[in-house]
């Protein structure tokens, strides 16, 4: 019941600015002053944690992280907040991503995830990015404070960007600019789907060589004209993928059964792209050793699916990023398409935990430090060490378990987020109307 | 005698008479024959039980007049010598389409999916049933139409008269008998309305309902009530022919085609809801569930279409294979035979088979797999006649028996074995010339001026001779061609020059001679000399030259019975199935946190003992006898099983959409016993589910409320004596707001407005129902006597129900004031909503829901999936929860029911429920929103021992279950996971091994494809309607 309470006053403190009731909250200012989130325990991202800990961030970047018990830091003109008791955590990332690019899926008006025709790497997700989305800030509740703005679509669908989840447009919450292009592989294996008894038949797909071979003729040309300089005619498609050569840009390959995994990166190995990432990888336990070798990242689907063979065992969904980990394969965890359901990827990191990566700090990394790796955006953030942004939240308690997953701070850039959203709206108005009997 | 002689030329003259009687004009000379008939000197096979050595069959008009080995045969009779060779009565098949015109297959929703408008109403011209599927005034014999082609493929393998009827609907209409041969249909025709027709597939039907499997059970039950009181007081106000004709063929021979193990059960259970014992065509599965099957008493009809192998070589692909299927592929073939040996009645068709050529190889393969030849010859000719009440006419050749009968030269079932005549109401066919000269042996060729030619002609039996020419060492196959004694033969003599020598020849008895022309143009002469028997060869057996002391043993089959000792059945019949079911333990679980969700509350260190699948005592240190299994439950919580309100697994169909009401159907018609994902929620914990109908109309089906007993029958997992619930929907579902194509939609409602309406009026027909029923059944005896009960609806007596507190409602609901409409409507007609299901705007009228006594059965944190989820919060459940509202949490998806712990532990962090509450709501409270907290729920003396050991606190994200028991039986032991998945491995990998080998010698192959079944939301419109379809 204490829990309780103390969780209703929270949110009535926060609720107590809200002047009109069905906007967003306004983004947060930069910041002003130097913060320091004391006596918290700190966990950095890269596998380490700090039980007493002090985060020191100023303008938008973290200052310092030390050890509360044994260094002592000059604190004048700094805004302390204790965070005694509770976990400081840097600000998980969501990979694969349609939030900000659809609203409500059964309303087509406002969907904005995929774009028509098959080769579309010069679509941007980026631009129809909406910061206004109601999503957004359920998100951010539950420590999501950076997700990867994903095109779907076609076989190339287009270029995705890293957004922050805080900011006024798609130009201040951009935190990488079109980070890479996305292919779906064609399938080895083919889903039909039968009228006279409504199953999925899955055999394999008789057309998927030919669709390989217009592919690489495709990436091939792009390849020639990255190397022109001056090229005429302009060709848009041919112009966006240059950064898939150079390494500037990711391709993320969507795959899942061995075979096309194992088609897929060499593929992309033939054509000499260097950073080639699996997206998806629901059978990447096949090809452990494979990927390894070949140093290929993966980005898993949600785990929280079925199996997808009748035999398949039971936990095998639960177990794959611990098969990947162990195995040295560098593995992020995503909620895919599923947008609402985005708030619930650190308990994905969590169910990881509970199935094969014993150390939650381990765990946590599948959804910070590692996707930060996949997404090359390492340097600025995805633990909290010195340098790096000041995007990071505060839960009250373990933020891998939903019993525990409390969000009571969270900063983008060192600028406070106003945790307020649609639903604590609404779950203060039906409180007050009980309330008010 | 002088009599006898008299009545039987009385009898004889009669006969003559009917037969010259035509109805037909003759253009020329009238050709009626004698039709009198001797075949001596033969085995006949009287029946199965009855062989006869050395026997004589006489047959006159096309009936058998004598078969015996002291048979006389008359002047003027035909007479065939059938020394070493056989007679067996022909082979009926009573599940055929043989002269029906082709089903055209309704396919498409009309949903607008198609663009094709739904259609509501029957297209049938005429005063027939209101729904197109109910066709009981089909008859076989007025549409029938005689196919020499189709007629021939069967007449090949032994078939000498066929059950036929249109395969097209799910009231069928009649079946005729027909013999094969061919002549006017007047007489091929022996029984028309001989049978009556079911099934579970719609066939041609375009009307919208039913389109589910239990909206097709709905259907048959209510159209054979409304047939019973249409021919008590319903002819009186209206004209029906279907009605009318279920009357007229109530007492036919009834036949059901079930088309798997399941639809069995299903079919015998409308059967004897009706009075009615249904033959059941069966898809050839029933090996699987062969103690129901023969529980319900049913004769069956059985096809052999058995499986192909797959293409297993690459092992990737070949995980796309399931256990069932490798497992069905190697014991398919060995269900007859266990059928047999569990004394069930049943007849084999050729219904079924890819190719009918397939049928005879088939056959021996069920021989190998345990089928006896007594039995396969039963199951051929003397059931199938007795099935259909023909007994009198075919399937033996007893004196006065049609004279269908096949003539082969040796064991019918040996793999060399010829069929050479197949006679039809005494009429000859002839399928292979028995009366091919015999040519094997070894001949002296001469050709020209070469004499020193040997010819060796061998081969299995004379009508397949294989020739090969000996040119000194040099063997050279001619090409030969018999046709009667004149011989033609083209060889070439030189390897060296291939030139051909062309030679055309006669035979005399064991001499060929004859000329021909050498490749140079030169005429030749050319001689052939018998000169003794084919030289031993791997072929030749039995059939030649035959004695009258022919045994009719299982000489010369090819077919030994295979060990299959490795073959065995699981239940269910998938990966991780058991071998054995489970049984029954008295345990007791020591030291574990016990979260007892009674007043106790959470116990630590605490221990509970199960007797008899009941909780027995709950306390500290409790003493176990010698028969208890001890577990120890240190540093593990043990709680109740979960009850998961909302589900949609286990079942073959979702939605019967095809109207706004279908209140008549009955979800436990469908359950699906097989389905994985009862066995993934074990592992997750979950012990008890209610399978609900869809939320695709206002008014949807009745619920089935299971426990996930792996393994049993769908009646066995039904939890015996719960209350009766029922779907209800509302919202966008309803009105179909989702649905493509939206111009063609024109279900009643297309809005909320609507919506009201379809309750108000389907409740106030119920109480009128009610009250009609009422009047009846308070009328004395005599009264009684002189009205007529009223009609008997079977959707009107759910919503009777309702009313009358007996049946009880879940809604699916999203927005309030649609809520609030339901709630006002129940009200106004005195009844109560006991659940909104889903819910997700309960949070804002919770007060409401609590004064009417409503339950929330909710998700966690879902939204914004559409337009009706906008206003749905994660604090949903914790705010009706504190309104006093009675709030479980539930999954409606097979994949989230896995983890329900988790989904209830998020009312922890929305909305601070504490702990305990959080727990409740995915046990006791489901419990209590099933009417069945006096049993499940909680761990309470007395209540069922449905129980989960977890590793680790219940609610956190890291906990398993390492133990899922329903009754004190264990369903899913984690410890054993590994051994079961080994087991299931190898077993996989011996199949396997067998299907490469299979491959290897020849057997055709299919890719690998894997069939996933669909999973079910309560969004999903389609139902599985095509069960009658061969897999």
């Amino acid at each position: 019941m204490g829990k309780e309470m103390k969780k209703i006053f929270i949110l009535a403190a926060l609720l107590v600015s809200l002047a009109s009731f069905a906007q967003n909250p306004a983004p947060g200012g930069a910041q002003t002053k130097t913060i320091a989130l004391m006596g918290g325990t700190v966990h950095i991202g890269n596998g380490q944690v700090i039980p007493n800990g002090v985060v020191l961030f100023s303008n938008g970047i973290i200052t310092n992280v030390v050890d509360g018990t044994t260094v002592r830091l000059d604190l004048t003109n700094v805004e302390t907040i204790s965070v005694a008791g509770k976990h400081v955590y840097p600000g998980i990332i969501s990979p694969a991503s349609t939030v900000g690019l659809q609203e409500v899926g059964a309303v087509r008006a406002t969907v904005d995830k995929q774009e028509t025709g098959i080769l579309n790497p010069n679509v941007r997700a980026l631009i129809a990015y909406n910061t206004d989305s109601e999503i957004i800030p359920t998100i951010r509740n539950n420590g999501v404070l950076f997700s990867q703005a994903m095109p779907q679509g076609g076989t190339v669908s287009g270029s995705s960007s890293v957004m922050m989840s805080d900011g006024w447009n798609w130009e201040d919450a951009v935190l990488k600019k079109d980070d890479g292009i996305w292919l779906n592989w064609p399938n080895y294996l083919a889903r039909e789907f039968s009228l006279e008894d409504f199953s999925t038949v899955v055999r394999k797909n008789e057309r998927r060589t030919q669709a390989i071979e217009a592919l690489r003729t495709t990436f091939t040309e792009a390849k020639a004209y990255a190397a022109l300089t001056n090229p005429m005619p302009m060709n848009l498609k041919l112009e966006s993928m240059k950064g898939l050569f150079t390494g500037k840009q990711n391709l993320y390959v969507r795959a899942d059964y061995g075979k096309d995994i194992i088609e897929a990166v060499t593929f992309a190995k033939s054509l000499a792209i260097p950073n080639v990432v699996i997206v998806g990888g629901e059978e990447a336990n096949r090809v452990v050793g494979f990927l390894k070798e070949n140093n290929v990242p993966v980005i898993l689907s949600a785990l929280h699916r079925l199996p997808n063979r009748e035999d398949e065992d039971v936990d095998l969904p639960y177990r794959m990023p611990g098969i990947l980990h162990k195995a040295g394969i560098l593995v992020a965890l995503s909620y895919a398409d599923e947008w609402w359901r985005t708030r619930n990827l650190p308990f994905l990191a969590g169910t990881a935990a509970g199935f094969g990566i014993t150390d939650k700090e381990e765990a946590l990394k599948l959804v910070t430090s590692n996707t930060a790796k996949i997404l090359g955006i390492d340097k600025l953030v995805g633990t909290l060490e010195k340098g790096k942004h000041a995007t990071l939240f505060v839960s009250a308690g373990d933020a891998l378990d939903m019993r525990t997953n409390v969000v009571e701070h969270a900063f983008v850039q060192g600028r406070k987020v106003n945790l307020d959203d649609r639903h604590k709206r609404l779950y203060k108005q039906y409180k007050d109307k009980y309330e008010q009997k | 005698m002088q009599k006898h002689l008299l009545t039987g030329l009385f009898a004889l003259s009669i006969t003559y008479t009917a037969r010259a009687q035509t109805t037909f004009p003759q253009n020329g000379v009238h050709d009626e024959r004698p039709g009198l008939y001797a075949f001596t000197n033969a085995t006949i096979i009287v029946d199965p039980q009855t062989t006869l050595n050395n026997a004589t069959l006489l047959i006159r008009d096309g009936k058998v007049e004598a078969v015996g080995t002291a048979v006389s045969v008359p002047a003027g009779a035909v007479v065939t010598d059938l020394t070493g060779k056989r007679i067996y009565p022909a082979l009926i098949d009573i599940d055929s389409d043989y002269g029906m015109p082709e089903v055209a297959r309704a396919t498409g929703g009309g949903f607008g999916g198609g663009g094709r408008p739904p259609q509501y109403e029957s297209n049938k011209k005429g005063p027939y049933y209101w729904n197109q599927a109910i066709q009981p005034e089909n008859d076989a014999s007025l549409i029938f139409k005689a196919n020499t082609l189709k007629a021939d493929e069967l007449r090949k393998l032994g078939f000498g008269a066929v059950l036929t009827h249109p395969h097209d609907g799910i009231a069928r209409g009649t079946g005729a008998l027909v013999t094969l041969a061919d002549d006017r249909e007047n007489m091929l025709m022996l029984k028309s309305n001989a049978t009556a027709h079911y099934s579970f597939s719609k066939g041609s039907s375009t009307q919208q309902y039913p389109n589910s499997m239990m909206g097709v059970v709905a259907l048959l039950r209510q159209a054979l009530y409304d047939a019973d009181w249409y021919k008590r007081a319903g002819n009186k106000e209206q004209s029906n022919l279907s009605l009318d004709a279920f009357s007229r063929i109530q007492p036919l021979p009834a036949i059901f085609e079930a088309s798997d193990k399941m639809g069995i059960l299903r079919a015998d259970k409308i059967g004897d809801e009706f009075g009615v014992q249904y033959v059941i065509r069966t898809s050839g599965d029933e090996y699987q569930r062969v103690d129901e099957v023969k529980a319900t008493k049913a004769a069956l009809i059985v096809p052999l279409n058995f499986p192909q192998p797959y293409d297993v070589e690459d092992p990737w692909d070949a995980d796309n294979v399931s256990l069932a299927e490798l497992k069905h592929w190697e014991m398919a073939p060995l269900n007859t035979g266990r059928l047999a040996n569990a004394n069930v009645t049943f007849a084999i068709t050729t219904a079924g088979l890819r190719n009918k050529a397939d049928f005879w190889a088939n056959l021996r393969k069920a021989i190998e797999g345990g089928l006896s030849e007594q039995k396969a010859l039963e199951a051929l000719t003397s059931v199938p006649a007795r099935l259909i009440r023909a007994d009198d006419q075919l399937g033996t050749l007893q004196k006065g028996r049609l004279a269908n009968f096949i003539i082969t030269s040796g064991n019918l079932f040996s793999a060399d074995n010829v069929i050479y005549e197949n006679w039809m109401r005494g009429k000859q066919h002839i399928v292979t010339n028995k009366n091919v000269a015999d040519l094997r042996g070894t001949w002296n060729l001469t050709i020209g001026q070469q004499s020193n030619l040997k010819l060796n002609i061998t081969g299995k039996s004379p009508e397949k001779p294989e020739y090969q020419i000996l040119i000194d060492t040099v063997k050279v196959t001619p090409k030969v061609a018999v046709s009667g004694d004149v011989i033609s033969m083209q060889v070439q003599l030189n390897r060296r020059n291939p030139a051909t020598t062309r030679l055309t020849g006669y035979r005399m008895g064991t001499t060929i001679k004859g000329d021909g022309e050498s490749p140079d143009g030169k005429v030749i002469t050319w001689s052939a000399v018998r000169t003794g028997d084919a030289p031993q060869s791997t072929s030749a057996t039995s059939t030649t030259g035959g004695s009258s002391t022919a045994t009719v043993a299982t000489s010369g089959t090819a077919t030994q019975p295979t060990s299959n000792t490795a073959a065995t059945v699981i239940y269910p019949f998938v990966g991780m199935g058991n071998a054995q079911l489970p049984k029954s333990e008295n345990v007791l679980i020591r030291n574990a946190t016990v979260w007892t969700n009674e007043k106790d509350g959470i116990l630590t260190n605490a221990d509970v003992l199960v007797v008899g699948g009941k909780i027995s005592k709950v306390g500290k240190s409790l003493t176990a006898g010698s028969d208890v299994k001890v577990i120890d439950g240190t540093g593990k919580h043990l709680t109740n099983g979960i009850i998961d309100e909302h589900s949609h697994i286990a079942l073959l169909s979702i939605n019967e959409g095809g109207q706004s009401s279908s209140a008549e159907v009955r979800m436990s018609d469908v359950i699906n016993p097989e389905d994985i994902n009862i066995y993934r929620q074990l592992a997750g914990g979950v012990t008890t589910s209610q399978l609900l109908h869809g939320s695709a109309n206002s008014i949807g089906g009745q619920s089935a409320i299971v426990k996930l007993k792996w393994g049993e029958s769908p009646d066995g997992m039904l939890i015996k004596g719960a209350d009766g619930f029922i779907k209800f929907a509302l919202g966008e579902n309803v009105k179909q707001a989702n649905y493509p194509n939206p111009n063609v939609l024109t279900r009643f409602p297309q809005s909320r407005m609507g919506v009201e309406q379809v309750y108000m009026d389907h409740f106030t027909r119920a109480k009128e129902y009610l009250r009609m029923w009422q009047n009846y059944n308070t009328l004395n005896v005599k009264a009684k006597g002189l009205a007529q009960a009223p009609r008997r609806d079977i959707e009107l007596d759910a919503l009777g129900e309702i009313l009358e507190g007996k049946r009880f409602i879940t809604c699916h609901s999203y927005v309030q004031s649609e809520i609030n409409m339901l709630i006002k409507v129940a009200d106004s007609l005195g009844f109560k909503v006991n659940t909104f299901t889903h819910i997700l705007e309960g949070y804002k009228l919770a007060d409401k829901m609590a004064k009417h006594g409503a339950g929330g059965s909710s998700f966690a944190d879902w939204w914004a999936y559409k337009m009706e989820v906008h206003d749905a919060i994660p604090y949903n459940a914790a705010l009706m929860h504190r309104q006093g509202v009675t709030v479980s949490i539930n999954s409606d998806d097979a994949e989230m029911a896995r983890r329900l712990n988790q989904e209830a532990a998020k009312t922890v962090e929305y909305g601070g429920v504490s702990e305990e509450d959080a727990w409740k709501m995915v046990t006791l409270n489901p419990a209590k929103l099933l009417h069945l907290d006096n049993r499940l729920g909680s761990i309470k003396v007395g209540k069922d021992a449905d129980l989960v050991l977890w590793n680790a606190h219940p609610l956190a994200i890291y906990a398993r279950p390492e133990i899922t028991m329903i009754e004190g039986t264990t369903y899913f032991s984690l410890k054993d996971e590994d051994a079961k998945r080994d087991a299931m491995h190898a077993e996989k990998a011996r199949i396997v091994q067998k299907m490469i080998s299979a491959k290897a010698s020849g057997s055709p192959t299919v890719r690998p494809t894997f069939r996933r079944a669909r999973m079910w939301h309560c969004e999903d419109i389609e139902g599985v309607i095509a069960e009658g379809e061969e897999k």
